[in-house]
Protein backbone atom coordinates (compact mmCIF):
# COMPACT_ATOMS: atom_id res chain seq x y z
CA UNK A 1 0.00 0.00 0.00
CA UNK A 2 2.97 2.35 0.24
CA UNK A 3 3.66 2.07 -3.47
CA UNK A 4 3.25 5.04 -5.78
CA UNK A 5 2.34 3.06 -8.88
CA UNK A 6 -1.44 2.76 -9.21
CA UNK A 7 -1.33 -0.82 -10.47
CA UNK A 8 0.79 -1.86 -7.51
CA UNK A 9 -1.70 -0.23 -5.13
CA UNK A 10 -4.42 -2.34 -6.74
CA UNK A 11 -2.30 -5.48 -6.35
CA UNK A 12 -1.80 -4.58 -2.68
CA UNK A 13 -5.56 -4.45 -2.18
CA UNK A 14 -5.91 -7.89 -3.75
CA UNK A 15 -3.26 -9.28 -1.40
CA UNK A 16 -5.13 -7.95 1.66
CA UNK A 17 -8.29 -9.55 0.29
CA UNK A 18 -6.46 -12.85 -0.09
CA UNK A 19 -5.48 -12.70 3.58
CA UNK A 20 -9.17 -12.68 4.42
CA UNK A 21 -9.84 -15.47 1.93
CA UNK A 22 -7.14 -17.68 3.43
CA UNK A 23 -8.46 -17.04 6.93
CA UNK A 24 -11.92 -18.12 5.80
CA UNK A 25 -10.59 -21.29 4.15
CA UNK A 26 -8.68 -22.17 7.30
CA UNK A 27 -11.63 -21.59 9.63
CA UNK A 28 -13.98 -23.47 7.30
CA UNK A 29 -11.69 -26.50 7.38
CA UNK A 30 -11.35 -26.49 11.18
CA UNK A 31 -14.89 -25.50 12.15
CA UNK A 32 -15.50 -27.20 15.52
CA UNK A 33 -19.30 -27.06 15.23
CA UNK A 34 -19.50 -29.27 12.15
CA UNK A 35 -17.70 -32.51 11.50
CA UNK A 36 -17.10 -31.69 7.87
CA UNK A 37 -15.64 -28.75 5.99
CA UNK A 38 -18.16 -25.92 6.30
CA UNK A 39 -19.69 -25.06 2.90
CA UNK A 40 -20.62 -21.47 3.78
CA UNK A 41 -17.03 -20.63 4.65
CA UNK A 42 -15.95 -21.88 1.26
CA UNK A 43 -18.73 -20.26 -0.71
CA UNK A 44 -18.00 -16.82 0.75
CA UNK A 45 -14.43 -17.22 -0.49
CA UNK A 46 -15.69 -17.86 -4.02
CA UNK A 47 -17.99 -14.86 -3.82
CA UNK A 48 -15.23 -12.64 -2.48
CA UNK A 49 -12.97 -13.69 -5.35
CA UNK A 50 -15.74 -12.68 -7.75
CA UNK A 51 -16.34 -9.30 -6.09
CA UNK A 52 -12.58 -8.79 -5.85
CA UNK A 53 -12.39 -9.33 -9.60
CA UNK A 54 -15.14 -6.78 -10.14
CA UNK A 55 -13.36 -4.22 -7.96
CA UNK A 56 -10.10 -4.79 -9.83
CA UNK A 57 -11.80 -4.36 -13.20
CA UNK A 58 -13.32 -1.04 -12.08
CA UNK A 59 -9.93 -0.04 -10.71
CA UNK A 60 -8.12 -0.91 -13.92
CA UNK A 61 -10.67 1.03 -15.95
CA UNK A 62 -10.02 4.03 -13.71
CA UNK A 63 -6.26 3.59 -14.15
CA UNK A 64 -6.60 3.50 -17.94
CA UNK A 65 -8.63 6.71 -17.84
CA UNK A 66 -6.17 8.28 -15.41
CA UNK A 67 -3.33 7.40 -17.76
CA UNK A 68 -5.19 9.04 -20.64
CA UNK A 69 -5.67 12.20 -18.56
CA UNK A 70 -2.34 12.52 -16.78
CA UNK A 71 0.01 10.41 -18.96
CA UNK A 72 1.32 8.62 -15.88
CA UNK A 73 0.33 5.84 -13.46
CA UNK A 74 2.10 7.49 -10.56
CA UNK A 75 -0.46 8.06 -7.80
CA UNK A 76 1.70 10.86 -6.38
CA UNK A 77 0.87 12.95 -9.45
CA UNK A 78 -2.81 12.92 -8.57
CA UNK A 79 -2.66 15.76 -6.11
CA UNK A 80 -5.01 18.35 -7.54
CA UNK A 81 -7.57 17.68 -4.82
CA UNK A 82 -6.45 18.67 -1.35
CA UNK A 83 -8.59 19.72 1.63
CA UNK B 1 -39.47 -18.90 -1.06
CA UNK B 2 -38.72 -15.40 -2.26
CA UNK B 3 -41.67 -12.98 -1.96
CA UNK B 4 -42.53 -11.25 -5.22
CA UNK B 5 -41.97 -7.86 -3.56
CA UNK B 6 -38.24 -8.58 -3.68
CA UNK B 7 -38.13 -8.92 -7.47
CA UNK B 8 -37.31 -5.21 -7.78
CA UNK B 9 -33.74 -6.21 -6.98
CA UNK B 10 -33.39 -7.38 -10.59
CA UNK B 11 -34.24 -3.89 -11.90
CA UNK B 12 -30.62 -2.98 -12.84
CA UNK B 13 -30.51 -5.89 -15.28
CA UNK B 14 -33.84 -4.89 -16.81
CA UNK B 15 -32.66 -1.31 -17.19
CA UNK B 16 -29.59 -2.51 -19.10
CA UNK B 17 -31.79 -4.50 -21.52
CA UNK B 18 -34.39 -1.75 -21.99
CA UNK B 19 -31.65 0.87 -22.27
CA UNK B 20 -29.86 -1.02 -25.03
CA UNK B 21 -33.13 -1.54 -26.89
CA UNK B 22 -33.96 2.16 -26.54
CA UNK B 23 -30.54 3.10 -27.89
CA UNK B 24 -31.13 0.83 -30.87
CA UNK B 25 -34.53 2.41 -31.47
CA UNK B 26 -33.11 5.90 -30.99
CA UNK B 27 -35.50 7.01 -28.24
CA UNK B 28 -33.55 8.06 -25.13
CA UNK B 29 -36.73 9.25 -23.38
CA UNK B 30 -37.90 5.63 -23.17
CA UNK B 31 -34.76 4.72 -21.23
CA UNK B 32 -35.08 7.55 -18.70
CA UNK B 33 -38.78 6.87 -18.41
CA UNK B 34 -38.17 3.20 -17.69
CA UNK B 35 -35.54 4.08 -15.05
CA UNK B 36 -38.06 6.32 -13.27
CA UNK B 37 -40.65 3.54 -13.55
CA UNK B 38 -38.20 1.06 -12.03
CA UNK B 39 -37.58 3.39 -9.10
CA UNK B 40 -41.33 3.73 -8.54
CA UNK B 41 -41.46 -0.06 -8.60
CA UNK B 42 -38.77 -0.17 -5.89
CA UNK B 43 -40.71 2.26 -3.67
CA UNK B 44 -43.91 0.26 -4.15
CA UNK B 45 -42.10 -3.02 -3.40
CA UNK B 46 -40.64 -1.74 -0.15
CA UNK B 47 -44.11 -0.49 0.78
CA UNK B 48 -45.50 -3.98 0.10
CA UNK B 49 -42.71 -5.52 2.16
CA UNK B 50 -43.67 -3.21 5.01
CA UNK B 51 -47.17 -4.68 4.82
CA UNK B 52 -45.78 -8.23 4.79
CA UNK B 53 -43.52 -7.55 7.77
CA UNK B 54 -46.30 -6.00 9.79
CA UNK B 55 -48.57 -8.93 9.00
CA UNK B 56 -46.04 -11.57 10.10
CA UNK B 57 -46.30 -12.68 13.75
CA UNK B 58 -42.96 -11.38 15.06
CA UNK B 59 -42.76 -8.44 12.65
CA UNK B 60 -39.76 -10.16 11.08
CA UNK B 61 -39.70 -11.72 7.64
CA UNK B 62 -36.99 -14.30 7.02
CA UNK B 63 -36.21 -15.05 3.38
CA UNK B 64 -33.87 -18.03 3.01
CA UNK B 65 -31.77 -18.10 -0.12
CA UNK B 66 -30.56 -21.62 -0.88
CA UNK B 67 -31.05 -23.51 2.35
CA UNK B 68 -32.05 -22.67 5.88
CA UNK B 69 -29.89 -20.34 7.95
CA UNK B 70 -27.14 -22.57 9.35
CA UNK B 71 -26.06 -23.47 5.82
CA UNK B 72 -27.72 -21.01 3.46
CA UNK B 73 -27.71 -17.24 3.25
CA UNK B 74 -30.78 -15.34 4.35
CA UNK B 75 -32.43 -11.94 4.33
CA UNK B 76 -33.92 -11.05 7.70
CA UNK B 77 -36.24 -8.11 7.15
CA UNK B 78 -37.40 -6.27 10.25
CA UNK B 79 -38.85 -2.81 10.80
CA UNK B 80 -35.43 -1.19 11.07
CA UNK B 81 -34.32 -2.65 7.75
CA UNK B 82 -37.56 -1.56 6.09
CA UNK B 83 -37.11 1.94 7.47
CA UNK B 84 -33.59 2.35 6.07
CA UNK B 85 -34.52 0.68 2.77
CA UNK B 86 -37.50 2.99 2.40
CA UNK B 87 -35.32 6.05 2.87
CA UNK B 88 -32.96 4.67 0.21
CA UNK B 89 -35.59 3.90 -2.43
CA UNK B 90 -37.35 7.22 -1.84
CA UNK B 91 -34.13 9.15 -2.42
CA UNK B 92 -33.41 6.89 -5.40
CA UNK B 93 -36.76 7.84 -6.89
CA UNK B 94 -36.02 11.57 -6.49
CA UNK B 95 -32.55 11.14 -7.98
CA UNK B 96 -33.98 9.29 -11.00
CA UNK B 97 -36.60 11.92 -11.71
CA UNK B 98 -33.99 14.66 -11.33
CA UNK B 99 -31.61 12.88 -13.73
CA UNK B 100 -34.31 13.07 -16.38
CA UNK B 101 -33.32 16.68 -17.08
CA UNK B 102 -29.99 16.92 -15.35
CA UNK B 103 -28.20 14.18 -17.27
CA UNK B 104 -29.80 14.75 -20.66
CA UNK B 105 -26.61 16.15 -22.25
CA UNK B 106 -24.42 13.27 -21.04
CA UNK B 107 -23.68 10.14 -23.01
CA UNK B 108 -23.62 6.51 -21.76
CA UNK B 109 -26.89 6.95 -19.90
CA UNK B 110 -27.75 3.23 -20.03
CA UNK B 111 -24.76 2.57 -17.80
CA UNK B 112 -25.65 5.52 -15.62
CA UNK B 113 -29.21 4.43 -14.90
CA UNK B 114 -28.36 0.78 -14.33
CA UNK B 115 -25.53 1.68 -11.96
CA UNK B 116 -27.79 4.10 -10.08
CA UNK B 117 -30.36 1.35 -9.76
CA UNK B 118 -27.66 -1.10 -8.62
CA UNK B 119 -26.60 1.41 -5.98
CA UNK B 120 -30.15 1.57 -4.60
CA UNK B 121 -30.52 -2.21 -4.70
CA UNK B 122 -27.20 -2.59 -2.89
CA UNK B 123 -28.41 -0.26 -0.13
CA UNK B 124 -31.71 -2.07 0.33
CA UNK B 125 -29.82 -5.37 0.36
CA UNK B 126 -27.50 -4.14 3.12
CA UNK B 127 -30.57 -3.02 5.05
CA UNK B 128 -32.26 -6.41 4.69
CA UNK B 129 -29.24 -8.69 5.16
CA UNK B 130 -29.55 -11.36 7.84
CA UNK B 131 -25.97 -12.59 7.78
CA UNK B 132 -22.51 -11.25 7.04
CA UNK B 133 -22.34 -13.20 3.77
CA UNK B 134 -25.35 -11.42 2.25
CA UNK B 135 -24.29 -8.14 3.79
CA UNK B 136 -20.83 -8.39 2.25
CA UNK B 137 -22.18 -9.14 -1.22
CA UNK B 138 -24.66 -6.26 -1.24
CA UNK B 139 -21.99 -4.07 0.32
CA UNK B 140 -19.72 -4.73 -2.64
CA UNK B 141 -22.60 -4.19 -5.10
CA UNK B 142 -23.19 -0.80 -3.54
CA UNK B 143 -19.47 -0.04 -3.45
CA UNK B 144 -18.64 -1.00 -7.03
CA UNK B 145 -21.63 0.88 -8.41
CA UNK B 146 -20.62 3.98 -6.49
CA UNK B 147 -16.95 3.83 -7.56
CA UNK B 148 -18.00 3.78 -11.19
CA UNK B 149 -20.58 6.52 -10.69
CA UNK B 150 -18.20 8.92 -8.93
CA UNK B 151 -15.87 8.71 -11.93
CA UNK B 152 -18.77 8.86 -14.40
CA UNK B 153 -17.70 12.05 -16.19
CA UNK B 154 -14.43 10.50 -17.22
CA UNK B 155 -13.51 13.21 -19.70
CA UNK B 156 -12.45 15.50 -16.80
CA UNK B 157 -9.42 14.87 -14.58
CA UNK B 158 -11.24 15.64 -11.31
CA UNK B 159 -13.74 12.75 -11.28
CA UNK B 160 -11.05 10.24 -12.28
CA UNK B 161 -8.79 11.32 -9.45
CA UNK B 162 -11.60 11.39 -6.91
CA UNK B 163 -12.90 8.05 -8.17
CA UNK B 164 -9.52 6.39 -7.88
CA UNK B 165 -9.01 7.71 -4.36
CA UNK B 166 -12.48 6.56 -3.36
CA UNK B 167 -11.98 3.18 -5.01
CA UNK B 168 -8.70 2.53 -3.16
CA UNK B 169 -10.04 3.64 0.22
CA UNK B 170 -13.40 1.96 -0.23
CA UNK B 171 -12.02 -1.38 -1.28
CA UNK B 172 -9.42 -1.39 1.50
CA UNK B 173 -12.34 -0.74 3.86
CA UNK B 174 -14.26 -3.67 2.38
CA UNK B 175 -11.28 -5.98 2.70
CA UNK B 176 -10.84 -4.96 6.34
CA UNK B 177 -14.53 -5.70 6.84
CA UNK B 178 -14.06 -9.07 5.13
CA UNK B 179 -11.16 -9.81 7.45
CA UNK B 180 -13.36 -8.93 10.41
CA UNK B 181 -16.04 -11.28 9.09
CA UNK B 182 -13.41 -14.02 8.89
CA UNK B 183 -12.38 -13.41 12.52
CA UNK B 184 -16.01 -13.53 13.67
CA UNK B 185 -16.52 -16.70 11.65
CA UNK B 186 -13.49 -18.24 13.32
CA UNK B 187 -14.81 -17.40 16.77
CA UNK B 188 -18.37 -18.56 16.25
CA UNK B 189 -18.33 -21.00 13.33
CA UNK B 190 -21.18 -19.24 11.53
CA UNK B 191 -21.93 -16.03 9.67
CA UNK B 192 -25.57 -15.61 10.65
CA UNK B 193 -26.16 -12.59 12.92
CA UNK B 194 -28.60 -14.42 15.16
CA UNK B 195 -26.39 -17.47 15.64
CA UNK B 196 -23.28 -15.36 16.21
CA UNK B 197 -25.25 -13.34 18.72
CA UNK B 198 -26.18 -16.42 20.76
CA UNK B 199 -22.53 -17.47 20.90
CA UNK B 200 -20.85 -14.19 21.81
CA UNK B 201 -23.32 -11.57 23.04
CA UNK B 202 -23.16 -11.07 26.78
CA UNK B 203 -19.55 -12.15 27.15
CA UNK B 204 -17.12 -9.41 28.05
CA UNK B 205 -13.43 -9.15 28.69
CA UNK B 206 -12.23 -11.29 25.79
CA UNK B 207 -9.53 -9.17 24.10
CA UNK B 208 -10.43 -10.67 20.70
CA UNK B 209 -13.82 -8.97 20.88
CA UNK B 210 -12.19 -5.56 21.12
CA UNK B 211 -10.06 -6.40 18.09
CA UNK B 212 -13.19 -7.37 16.16
CA UNK B 213 -15.00 -4.17 17.21
CA UNK B 214 -12.02 -2.12 16.04
CA UNK B 215 -11.91 -3.96 12.70
CA UNK B 216 -15.67 -3.52 12.21
CA UNK B 217 -15.51 0.21 13.02
CA UNK B 218 -12.68 0.66 10.51
CA UNK B 219 -14.37 -1.51 7.85
CA UNK B 220 -17.76 0.16 8.06
CA UNK B 221 -16.27 3.52 9.04
CA UNK B 222 -14.48 4.02 5.72
CA UNK B 223 -17.79 4.07 3.81
CA UNK B 224 -19.59 6.06 6.48
CA UNK B 225 -16.75 8.64 6.64
CA UNK B 226 -16.01 8.59 10.37
CA UNK B 227 -13.19 11.03 10.88
CA UNK B 228 -9.84 9.33 10.54
CA UNK B 229 -11.21 7.48 7.49
CA UNK B 230 -13.13 10.36 5.89
CA UNK B 231 -10.61 11.75 3.39
CA UNK B 232 -12.25 10.24 0.29
CA UNK B 233 -15.59 11.93 0.87
CA UNK B 234 -14.81 15.63 0.30
CA UNK B 235 -13.15 14.67 -3.00
CA UNK B 236 -15.72 12.19 -4.27
CA UNK B 237 -18.88 14.18 -3.51
CA UNK B 238 -18.10 17.42 -5.40
CA UNK B 239 -16.67 15.64 -8.43
CA UNK B 240 -19.56 13.20 -8.90
CA UNK B 241 -22.69 14.29 -10.81
CA UNK B 242 -25.07 16.05 -8.37
CA UNK B 243 -27.59 13.21 -8.32
CA UNK B 244 -24.83 10.83 -7.29
CA UNK B 245 -23.57 13.26 -4.64
CA UNK B 246 -27.11 13.31 -3.30
CA UNK B 247 -27.28 9.50 -3.24
CA UNK B 248 -23.82 9.08 -1.69
CA UNK B 249 -24.24 11.77 0.88
CA UNK B 250 -27.91 11.26 1.53
CA UNK B 251 -27.98 7.52 1.84
CA UNK B 252 -24.72 5.60 1.22
CA UNK B 253 -22.89 6.85 4.29
CA UNK B 254 -26.03 6.29 6.38
CA UNK B 255 -26.41 2.76 5.06
CA UNK B 256 -22.87 2.10 6.19
CA UNK B 257 -23.70 3.57 9.59
CA UNK B 258 -26.83 1.40 9.73
CA UNK B 259 -24.72 -1.69 9.01
CA UNK B 260 -22.28 -0.70 11.77
CA UNK B 261 -25.16 -0.19 14.19
CA UNK B 262 -26.81 -3.47 13.28
CA UNK B 263 -23.69 -5.62 13.51
CA UNK B 264 -22.19 -4.11 16.65
CA UNK B 265 -25.55 -4.01 18.40
CA UNK B 266 -26.57 -7.56 17.62
CA UNK B 267 -23.17 -9.02 18.47
CA UNK B 268 -21.95 -6.99 21.44
CA UNK B 269 -23.25 -5.25 24.53
CA UNK B 270 -23.45 -1.47 23.92
CA UNK B 271 -21.07 -0.58 26.76
CA UNK B 272 -18.24 -2.39 24.95
CA UNK B 273 -18.11 0.13 22.10
CA UNK B 274 -19.98 3.12 23.51
CA UNK B 275 -17.00 5.21 24.66
CA UNK B 276 -15.00 4.65 21.46
CA UNK B 277 -17.97 5.72 19.35
CA UNK B 278 -18.54 8.79 21.55
CA UNK B 279 -14.93 9.92 21.09
CA UNK B 280 -15.10 9.29 17.32
CA UNK B 281 -18.36 11.21 17.18
CA UNK B 282 -16.83 14.24 18.91
CA UNK B 283 -13.79 14.15 16.62
CA UNK B 284 -15.95 13.77 13.51
CA UNK B 285 -18.25 16.70 14.14
CA UNK B 286 -15.59 19.12 15.38
CA UNK B 287 -13.10 18.51 12.60
CA UNK B 288 -15.70 18.45 9.82
CA UNK B 289 -17.41 21.66 10.93
CA UNK B 290 -14.16 23.59 11.20
CA UNK B 291 -13.02 22.42 7.76
CA UNK B 292 -16.41 23.13 6.18
CA UNK B 293 -16.09 26.77 7.20
CA UNK B 294 -12.95 27.12 5.05
CA UNK B 295 -14.48 25.83 1.81
CA UNK B 296 -15.04 27.98 -1.24
CA UNK B 297 -16.68 25.21 -3.28
CA UNK B 298 -20.40 24.88 -2.50
CA UNK B 299 -20.58 21.11 -3.02
CA UNK B 300 -17.39 20.57 -1.03
CA UNK B 301 -18.86 22.54 1.83
CA UNK B 302 -21.96 20.33 1.72
CA UNK B 303 -19.71 17.25 1.69
CA UNK B 304 -17.96 18.35 4.89
CA UNK B 305 -21.34 19.10 6.38
CA UNK B 306 -22.31 15.46 5.68
CA UNK B 307 -19.32 14.29 7.71
CA UNK B 308 -20.46 16.53 10.55
CA UNK B 309 -23.96 15.02 10.36
CA UNK B 310 -22.44 11.54 10.61
CA UNK B 311 -20.80 12.79 13.80
CA UNK B 312 -24.22 13.77 15.18
CA UNK B 313 -25.66 10.37 14.23
CA UNK B 314 -22.85 8.58 16.05
CA UNK B 315 -24.10 10.21 19.27
CA UNK B 316 -27.22 8.09 18.90
CA UNK B 317 -25.16 4.91 18.54
CA UNK B 318 -22.92 5.75 21.49
CA UNK B 319 -25.94 6.38 23.73
CA UNK B 320 -26.66 2.66 23.39
CA UNK B 321 -30.34 2.96 24.27
CA UNK B 322 -33.58 2.70 22.36
CA UNK B 323 -33.86 6.47 22.60
CA UNK B 324 -30.49 6.86 20.89
CA UNK B 325 -31.23 4.41 18.09
CA UNK B 326 -34.59 6.04 17.48
CA UNK B 327 -32.91 9.43 17.14
CA UNK B 328 -30.29 7.93 14.83
CA UNK B 329 -32.96 6.44 12.55
CA UNK B 330 -34.95 9.66 12.56
CA UNK B 331 -31.87 11.61 11.55
CA UNK B 332 -31.06 9.08 8.81
CA UNK B 333 -34.42 9.74 7.17
CA UNK B 334 -34.34 13.50 7.69
CA UNK B 335 -30.75 13.78 6.57
CA UNK B 336 -31.44 11.76 3.42
CA UNK B 337 -34.13 14.28 2.51
CA UNK B 338 -32.26 17.41 3.59
CA UNK B 339 -28.86 16.57 2.19
CA UNK B 340 -30.41 15.09 -0.94
CA UNK B 341 -32.32 18.34 -1.39
CA UNK B 342 -29.24 20.44 -0.67
CA UNK B 343 -27.14 18.61 -3.25
CA UNK B 344 -29.89 18.54 -5.87
CA UNK B 345 -30.76 22.25 -5.60
CA UNK B 346 -27.07 23.22 -5.41
CA UNK B 347 -26.69 20.99 -8.47
CA UNK B 348 -29.30 23.05 -10.31
CA UNK B 349 -27.41 26.26 -9.48
CA UNK B 350 -24.09 24.75 -10.53
CA UNK B 351 -25.66 23.31 -13.69
CA UNK B 352 -26.90 26.76 -14.71
CA UNK B 353 -23.93 28.86 -13.62
CA UNK B 354 -21.25 26.29 -14.53
CA UNK B 355 -19.14 27.07 -11.46
CA UNK B 356 -19.02 25.61 -7.96
CA UNK B 357 -17.29 28.58 -6.34
CA UNK B 358 -19.60 30.26 -3.81
CA UNK B 359 -18.16 33.71 -4.56
CA UNK B 360 -18.87 33.34 -8.26
CA UNK B 361 -22.41 32.15 -7.52
CA UNK B 362 -23.07 35.44 -5.73
CA UNK B 363 -26.51 36.83 -6.45
CA UNK B 364 -27.72 33.83 -8.44
CA UNK B 365 -30.66 33.56 -6.05
CA UNK B 366 -32.19 36.56 -7.77
CA UNK B 367 -32.28 34.72 -11.10
CA UNK B 368 -33.40 31.33 -9.74
CA UNK B 369 -35.63 32.14 -6.74
CA UNK B 370 -37.46 28.80 -6.35
CA UNK B 371 -34.35 26.61 -6.45
CA UNK B 372 -32.58 28.94 -4.03
CA UNK B 373 -35.55 28.87 -1.68
CA UNK B 374 -35.42 25.04 -1.71
CA UNK B 375 -31.70 25.21 -0.94
CA UNK B 376 -32.46 27.56 1.96
CA UNK B 377 -34.96 25.08 3.40
CA UNK B 378 -32.34 22.33 3.16
CA UNK B 379 -29.59 24.41 4.78
CA UNK B 380 -31.86 25.60 7.58
CA UNK B 381 -32.87 21.99 8.15
CA UNK B 382 -29.25 20.87 8.28
CA UNK B 383 -28.53 23.63 10.78
CA UNK B 384 -31.42 22.43 12.93
CA UNK B 385 -33.82 25.39 12.76
CA UNK B 386 -37.23 24.65 14.36
CA UNK B 387 -39.93 23.96 11.79
CA UNK B 388 -37.77 21.62 9.74
CA UNK B 389 -37.12 17.90 10.21
CA UNK B 390 -33.55 18.60 11.22
CA UNK B 391 -34.59 20.28 14.46
CA UNK B 392 -36.64 17.32 15.69
CA UNK B 393 -34.00 14.69 15.00
CA UNK B 394 -31.14 16.80 16.36
CA UNK B 395 -33.08 17.46 19.53
CA UNK B 396 -33.60 13.72 19.99
CA UNK B 397 -29.96 12.95 19.19
CA UNK B 398 -28.50 15.47 21.61
CA UNK B 399 -31.08 14.51 24.22
CA UNK B 400 -30.21 10.83 23.96
CA UNK B 401 -26.63 11.39 25.13
CA UNK B 402 -27.71 12.74 28.55
CA UNK B 403 -29.18 9.53 30.03
CA UNK B 404 -26.13 7.65 28.76
CA UNK B 405 -23.88 9.90 30.86
CA UNK B 406 -22.21 11.75 28.00
CA UNK B 407 -23.20 15.28 29.01
CA UNK B 408 -20.06 16.67 27.35
CA UNK B 409 -21.16 15.12 24.05
CA UNK B 410 -24.53 16.91 24.22
CA UNK B 411 -22.83 20.23 24.90
CA UNK B 412 -20.36 19.65 22.08
CA UNK B 413 -23.17 18.68 19.71
CA UNK B 414 -25.21 21.81 20.43
CA UNK B 415 -22.14 24.02 20.08
CA UNK B 416 -21.21 22.36 16.79
CA UNK B 417 -24.73 22.72 15.50
CA UNK B 418 -24.67 26.43 16.27
CA UNK B 419 -21.22 26.73 14.74
CA UNK B 420 -22.38 25.03 11.53
CA UNK B 421 -25.03 27.74 11.05
CA UNK B 422 -22.04 30.03 10.41
CA UNK B 423 -21.25 28.58 7.02
CA UNK B 424 -24.86 27.84 6.09
CA UNK B 425 -25.87 31.44 6.72
CA UNK B 426 -22.81 32.77 4.92
CA UNK B 427 -23.70 30.70 1.85
CA UNK B 428 -27.31 31.87 1.97
CA UNK B 429 -26.23 35.46 2.33
CA UNK B 430 -23.93 35.25 -0.67
CA UNK B 431 -26.55 33.59 -2.85
CA UNK B 432 -29.02 36.44 -2.45
CA UNK B 433 -26.63 39.38 -2.18
CA UNK B 434 -26.14 41.90 -4.98
CA UNK B 435 -24.87 40.16 -8.14
CA UNK B 436 -21.49 41.22 -9.46
CA UNK B 437 -22.08 40.20 -13.04
CA UNK B 438 -24.95 40.19 -15.47
CA UNK B 439 -27.54 37.49 -14.75
CA UNK B 440 -29.46 37.89 -18.00
CA UNK B 441 -28.60 34.42 -19.30
CA UNK B 442 -29.69 32.56 -16.15
CA UNK B 443 -33.15 31.04 -15.95
CA UNK B 444 -34.97 28.81 -13.51
CA UNK B 445 -34.06 25.10 -13.73
CA UNK B 446 -36.09 22.73 -16.00
CA UNK B 447 -39.39 21.42 -14.69
CA UNK B 448 -38.25 17.93 -13.59
CA UNK B 449 -35.39 19.35 -11.54
CA UNK B 450 -37.50 22.14 -10.10
CA UNK B 451 -40.37 19.78 -9.24
CA UNK B 452 -38.12 17.38 -7.34
CA UNK B 453 -36.54 20.14 -5.27
CA UNK B 454 -39.90 21.70 -4.42
CA UNK B 455 -41.44 18.35 -3.40
CA UNK B 456 -38.42 17.53 -1.24
CA UNK B 457 -38.51 20.96 0.39
CA UNK B 458 -42.16 20.40 1.26
CA UNK B 459 -41.28 17.00 2.73
CA UNK B 460 -38.50 18.54 4.86
CA UNK B 461 -40.96 21.06 6.30
CA UNK B 462 -43.62 18.39 6.70
CA UNK B 463 -41.30 16.20 8.80
CA UNK B 464 -40.58 19.25 10.93
CA UNK B 465 -44.13 20.42 11.49
CA UNK B 466 -45.94 17.07 11.70
CA UNK B 467 -43.21 14.63 12.73
CA UNK B 468 -45.46 12.04 14.41
CA UNK B 469 -45.58 9.57 11.49
CA UNK B 470 -41.83 9.47 10.96
CA UNK B 471 -41.13 9.31 14.70
CA UNK B 472 -43.54 6.39 14.96
CA UNK B 473 -41.76 4.53 12.17
CA UNK B 474 -38.35 5.26 13.69
CA UNK B 475 -39.55 4.09 17.07
CA UNK B 476 -40.76 0.78 15.63
CA UNK B 477 -37.40 0.37 13.92
CA UNK B 478 -35.47 1.09 17.10
CA UNK B 479 -37.68 -1.24 19.10
CA UNK B 480 -36.99 -4.02 16.58
CA UNK B 481 -33.26 -3.64 17.20
CA UNK B 482 -33.03 -2.91 20.93
CA UNK B 483 -36.01 -4.32 22.80
CA UNK B 484 -36.92 -7.17 20.48
CA UNK B 485 -33.38 -8.41 19.98
CA UNK B 486 -34.37 -11.73 21.54
CA UNK B 487 -37.11 -12.12 18.92
CA UNK B 488 -34.66 -11.25 16.16
CA UNK B 489 -32.39 -14.04 17.36
CA UNK B 490 -35.22 -16.42 18.22
CA UNK B 491 -36.79 -16.36 14.75
CA UNK B 492 -33.63 -17.87 13.28
CA UNK B 493 -32.80 -20.24 16.12
CA UNK B 494 -36.07 -22.14 16.27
Amino acid sequence: MTQRNMIRILLGIEIILNAGNLLFVYFAATNPHLGVVDPIGQSIVFMSIVTGGAVVSVGLALIVNAYKQFKTTDAGELRRLKW
Amino acid sequence: MIPSALYFMFAPLLIVIVGLLAERMGSPKLRSGFAVLASVWAVASVWMLLGLVQASPDKILVVSLGGNPPLGACLEIDMMGIYVAFSAVLLGFFANVYSFSYMEHDTRLTEYYSLLSALVVGMTGVAFAGDLFTLFLFWETMGIASYALVAFRKENPGPIEAGFKYMVMGSVGSTVLFFGAALLYGMTGTLNFAQMSTVIRGQTGNPWFYLVIAVLIVGFGVKSAIVPMHTWLPDAHPEAPSTISAMLSGMLIETALYALTRVTYVLFEPQMFSLVVAVLSALTMCLANVTALMQKDIKRMLAYSSIAQIGYMLIGLSAGSMFGIRALLLHVFNHSLMKGLAFLSAGSLVHTADTRNIDELKGIGRAMPVTTLALFVALLGLGGVPGTGGFISKMFLFGSAIPAGYMWLTVLGVLNSAFSMGYYLMTMYKLISKPEKDLAGFHEAPLAMLGVTVVMAILVIWTGVLPATVIGMAEEGARALVENLATYVGVIMR
